[in-house]
């Protein structure tokens, strides 16, 4: 197969933190070609660099043999290179169509020619099998179809190089198995695809080559026929993948919370609830798995006193929740890890000292007569031990926290909600995007908490992550529970089929 | 209440609504693209008092809405480098222009006409009356005998419309406004898009305020824009950002304008400021009542880097 | 690096007033004068000598009001523009129980005080309500608010507290004015000030409900999260921002006007939001601030009789301070700056 891009020796520097170092990579006509990696190991900003959004620090980009300058994503178009984000780039107020023909340079003249440009996406669609409603808002389209949009956008533009980043992380498995059909189709009509993902079963299905990037740069690419799980994995994490085993406790003697028939936005599939009920006993992780988006951030979100249920009942430790503040449940002794940490957990403008005692400087330890006079020195002690206890490494604690990585904010959040000492702790995808160091001390600090007596309950689209920490796996599609199943030796594919919905 | 009464009105409204048409639609251009522009009331004041000069110098109105039109341009390049170069906070900034233009406008006024001068007054554009519309019934002399500047006005409403909703270009337009980095992948120029949307606002602020100095009283006064900058944004949320829309909400306040003058009129013993408080306390009702059920372009009033992690 | 971040935020405004002032000169100079001798007339007009600094300090004190008034508010996530309507409405109260209650001396200013607070607070309650129960745009409503205090101020000195033909309201009784100090122009309502700016100063950075309405300010999200009353929050932070203003207005009505007239405070609200950015919402900057707009007005006046250059020069200055100052500020965040400052504190270290 003929070589259609060749990248060499890319390197992608943000201030004094390497993206990308010294990375090669080739990409033949009709192959589907895998990045394999961990979070934060460098495919989306080499990616981001072959689109043109950003641009090399160094290295030289080939395209069918020739040198090129991609300067700008108008420019990676031009080039025929398309690319699918994880988050989509769709513009949510306006129509699938209007989306698709967003930037679009081929056609002539001023005006928008609605029926003609119709017609030509139809017949697009038809051909590579992509179902779309046109004149819908995205907003009102289901996550597989705004993919299907995003796909039909790049075939539009002429891509021959489509690159599709995390394309099956919303996805439920039908509709991953109707992903894989398109990219079949792709790769029939000659066009090349990017694959990327740390999903290793996707990837031995559907890879031709894997390519494994490893902390910026790439680690060797091999082919499929040769390659195992095992390995792959064992290339991607630098290490032998041992498989920690933390001891999982049964039948707790108290429940912490309890929810019944609770009902949230209920019409709402993938932002609501319905009739869900669930305890979380004390001592015990609960884990939530499920694809995102299927009512885990309302689940979270009411526990911790956010959102008000529509219908209902919760009890906090044996009594039954009358206001729905987030005050109240923070007193009852919740604490809570929220799913995004710049915007709900942290006060990026404030300094890692302020954010540690962001709950706290009201009580008799940090202020004197009842929060009219700040203890300064209290404080400043306070923070430096939380910032040794918790690993939390920045120049100083008056650093704004918005500056530090995001294990280290993370580890903020959690020396202010696990010192609050909790009864329940709220945990929602704990470890997004951290690395593996982050992760581990993040996990090992869960279970300390649980042996504690603390109840927690864990919600996260890490499938793994909710098999090796979770004592009790609940599975929610929809909104709705769809089943409950022991951690102990849990019936992996029972599960994976109940979070498809089945 | 009689016919000349009503007549009057509505003639008198139709002229009000202009300087707001011009103003709206200069907030609508800039947060279409993503910047919200508090700062209009300061634009229009440095274009009124451009516009007031030019006129009296040249002896033409026309040529005095057009220096307008520039000043507003050259000003708004100060807040169009601040907030898409700098990434300065759009609201702030605009504050910024608010305080700056003003001070800039009475500035030139005084070293122009020299301190406690008289009032110098200008000769107002004339109306233009269009052959046949003209002869509409009623409607037709308070509609269609109006100055260049409120046919003006209402050409620029249309071809707004027009504009975002049937060409490639708007729709290009309306992308960077609501999500700058999708409007990126696809090749759109966001820079350049928020620097054209901060000509046209500029230049149509400008418009806007040279309005009241060239077409609506014969002097300039310091602080003459009295709260339309302000007023404009709000027709702009209460128009739901569409240009017919925001027409109708500039004609609504237009006519709460005008209704204040003609009560003036009538006077009926009651202080003529509480009239003069109709306008303001509309625009207050207005907002309190329609609250932020659909919130403008998604991505208004946040700066676009391009290397963003 | 909190060293360095903390000079930037310093030189920042300095530079922008050097700037400013350099401007400045060019104008002078266009207009004929030489801007050394006009500057120097500029700065003994505003502290030349003890009664130019009492002068100074005088017009300074509604500034600081207003001023004060735009950072507690915008420390808490909101813009209250309303400053000058708040103002006023503390100065039409005042005004109405100097000149009818009858009640004089101390407890008549006293009265006042608080009556001015009370409708400073009142008044920039409205778009404190529409704010957290419409969502809607608290700038806007602000701002329409001013008009129509300032309508309703007129109402006062052409009609209802009107004295004699001239329109301006009755003055209020000598015994209710505050004193002037040390036979200077400037009052009590001076020491007020800087009174209610300390104390704004030791609630924001001292107490835990200040710490909690500025972590409310800067991430309203992550403050509902983590269990603070946004909403109460949002509404006491008008209402005593409000009420700052609303203090003023008595205070400038009783210090040194006496009467409601034409032009009373105007311009007072946008000049304290522009203090306030400038100061960077450090209520202890922008006094500093409001002295040296003060300093700048009254010293324009001494440089105009000397030199011709026309006061409204200062105007210039003042609005060039806020216009670079809030684009420094805003160009030493980029990203691409904080690498080129820190490589130049990286070179030194090698040094």
């Amino acid at each position: 197969m003929e070589e259609i891009l060749r990248m060499e020796h890319i390197t992608k520097r943000f201030g004094d933190m390497y993206a990308n170092r010294d990375i090669n990579l080739d990409i033949r006509k009709g192959e589907v070609h895998t990045l394999l990696g961990e979070n934060g190991a460098g495919k989306s900003t080499l990616m981001n660099v072959l689109i043109g959004l950003y641009q090399p620090t160094e290295g030289k980009i080939f395209l069918n043999g020739q040198e090129v300058r991609i300067d700008s994503p108008a420019k990676a178009v031009q080039l025929g290179i398309g690319m699918v984000h994880q988050h989509f780039m769709l513009v949510e107020a306006m129509t699938v169509f209007e989306n698709i023909i967003l930037g679009d340079r081929q056609a002539k003249g001023v005006f928008i020619q609605k029926e003609q440009r119709r017609r030509e996406i139809l017949a697009l669609a038809e051909k590579y099998g992509l179902d779309v409603q046109l004149d819908k808002l995205i907003t009102d389209i289901s996550v597989g179809e705004q993919q299907r949009v995003e796909i039909l956008k790049a075939l539009y533009r002429g891509a021959e190089l489509l690159i599709l980043d995390e394309p099956t992380a919303a996805l439920t498995d039908l509709e991953v198995e109707g992903l894989f059909a398109i990219i079949g189709k792709l790769t029939g009509e000659g066009k090349s695809v990017v694959f990327i993902s740390h999903k290793m079963r996707e990837v031995l299905r559907i890879s031709d080559r894997i390519t494994i990037l490893r902390a910026g740069e790439t680690v060797c690419t091999v082919d499929r026929a040769n390659a195992s799980a095992g390995e792959l994995a064992s290339l991607m994490m630098g290490r032998e993948l041992a498989p920690s085993h933390y001891e999982k406790k049964e039948n707790p003697e108290r429940q912490v919370v309890v929810l019944e028939h609770v009902d949230y936005n209920k019409t709402a599939k993938h932002s609501g609830l319905s009739d869900v009920s669930l305890t979380i006993g004390a001592g015990e992780i609960l884990g939530i798995a499920g694809v995102d988006g299927n009512g885990q951030s309302q689940l979270a979100q009411l526990i911790t006193g956010v959102i008000t249920p529509d219908a209902g009942r919760v009890d906090l430790k044996n009594s039954k929740v009358a206001k729905f503040m987030p005050q109240a449940f923070i007193e009852e002794g919740v604490s809570h890890i929220p799913e995004d940490r710049n915007k709900m957990g942290l006060v990026g403008d404030m300094s890692v000292k302020e954010n540690i005692l962001l709950k706290s400087t009201g009580l008799p330890r940090f202020s004197r007569f009842g929060g009219m006079f700040l203890k300064k020195k209290a404080m400043k002690d306070y923070a430096l031990e939380m910032q040794e206890k918790y690993d939390i490494r920045c120049a100083s604690i008056e650093q704004e926290a918005r500056s530090l990585s995001g294990g280290n904010q993370q580890k903020i959040i959690l020396a202010r909600e696990l010192e609050a000492r909790p009864d329940i702790l709220i945990a929602v995808h704990p470890t997004r995007g951290l690395d593996i160091g982050a992760t581990r001390f993040i996990h090992d600090t869960m279970i300390e908490a649980r042996e504690s007596g603390c109840g927690v309950l864990l919600i996260s689209a890490d499938f793994d992550e909710i098999l090796e920490m979770s004592d009790r796996i609940i599975v929610m599609f929809e909104g709705q529970v769809m089943g409950e199943y022991s951690g102990k030796n849990p019936p992996v594919e029972e599960i994976s089929l109940a979070m498809a919905g089945k | 209440m009689d016919w000349t009464f009503l007549s009057n009105l509505i003639l008198a409204g139709v002229r009000m609504a202009t300087p707001l048409i011009f103003l709206a639609l200069a907030e609508l251009y800039s947060q279409r693209a993503g910047l919200v522009h508090i700062g209009l009331e300061g634009l229009a004041s440095i274009g009124s008092l451009v516009g007031f000069l030019v006129s009296l110098i040249t002896g033409s109105p026309l040529l005095g809405m057009a220096a307008g039109a520039a000043a507003g341009i050259l000003v708004n390049m100060i807040y169009a480098y601040a907030t898409i170069t700098l990434c300065a906070e759009q609201i702030v900034y605009g504050m910024a222009i608010n305080i700056f233009a003003p001070a800039l406008a009475a500035f030139i006024y005084r070293v122009y006409f020299g301190a406690g001068s008289e009032l110098v007054q200008v000769a107002l554009m004339e109306t233009v009356a269009i052959p046949g519309l003209k002869d509409i019934p009623f409607l037709g002399p308070l509609l269609f005998d109006q100055t260049p500047m409120v046919y003006l006005a209402y050409a620029l409403v249309i071809f707004t419309a027009i504009y975002f909703n049937k060409t490639k270009s708007g729709l290009n337009f309306k992308a960077v406004g609501e999500h700058p980095k999708a409007a990126a992948t696809l090749g759109i120029n966001v820079i350049g898009v928020r620097y054209a949307a901060s000509v046209i606002c500029g230049a149509l602020a400008g418009m806007g305020g040279a309005y009241l100095t060239t077409c609506y009283t014969t002097t300039y006064v310091d602080g003459n824009v009295a709260g339309r900058g302000f007023i404009a944004l709000a027709a702009v949320i209460f128009g739901r950002w569409s240009a017919g829309g925001v027409l109708l909400a500039c004609l609504f306040f237009g006519f709460c304008d005008a209704l204040q003058i003609r009560l003036q009129v009538g006077s009926f013993g009651v202080p003529y400021q509480f009239f003069q408080m109709i306008p303001y306390l509309a625009t207050v009702v207005v907002l309190g009542i329609i609250g932020m059920r659909k919130a403008g372009p998604k991505a208004s009033g946040k700066p676009y880097r391009r290397e963003e992690r | 690096m909190k060293n360095t971040n903390k000079l930037v935020n310093i030189l920042v405004p300095l530079a922008s007033v050097l700037l400013a002032f350099l401007i400045g000169c060019i104008i002078m100079l266009a207009l004929g004068a030489n801007p050394l001798v006009a500057l120097q007339n500029l700065w003994t007009g505003a502290f030349g000598n003890i009664r130019n600094l009492g002068t100074t300090l005088s017009r300074a004190t509604p500034l600081i009001f207003t001023g004060l008034c735009a950072c507690f508010a915008y420390r808490c996530g909101v813009f209250n523009l309303g400053g000058e309507g708040q103002f006023i409405m503390g100065s039409i109260v005042c005004c109405v129980i100097a000149t009818q209650s009858g009640i004089t001396g101390f407890p008549g200013i006293l009265l006042c005080l608080v009556a001015g607070a009370l409708a400073g607070g009142l008044w920039a309650m409205i778009p404190g309500l529409l704010k957290i129960y419409r969502g809607q745009n608290e700038m806007i409503i602000s701002i329409m608010l001013n008009y129509v205090a300032t309508l309703l101020m007129g109402v006062f000195y052409t009609n209802w507290l009107r004295d004699g033909s001239v329109p301006q309201t009755m003055s209020v009784p000598k015994e209710t004015m505050l004193q002037r100090m040390f036979g200077l122009r400037f009052t009590s309502a001076f020491v007020i000030a800087v009174v209610i700016g300390l104390l704004t100063y030791y609630f924001l950075f001292y107490t835990s409900k200040g710490f909690q309405l500025r972590a409310v300010g800067l991430n309203m999200t992550a403050a509902q999260f983590n269990g603070f009353a946004v909403k109460r929050y949002i509404l006491v932070s008008f209402i005593v921002s409000g009420a700052i203003a609303g203090i003023g207005g008595s205070a400038e009505l009783l210090g040194t006007q006496y009467r409601l007239i034409n032009g009373f405070a105007s311009g007072y609200g946008f000049d304290g939001v522009s203090m306030a950015l400038i100061g960077q919402l450090h209520p202890l900057a922008t006094m500093l601030v409001a002295v040296f707009f003060a300093a700048l007005r009254v010293g324009s006046t001494t440089m105009q009789a000397a030199t011709g250059v026309p006061t409204s020069v200062s105007d210039i200055i003042q609005a060039l301070v806020i216009v670079f100052a809030v684009a420094g500020l805003a160009m030493v965040k980029l990203p691409e700056f904080k690498a080129a400052i820190d490589k130049l504190s990286a070179k030194k270290e090698v040094k």
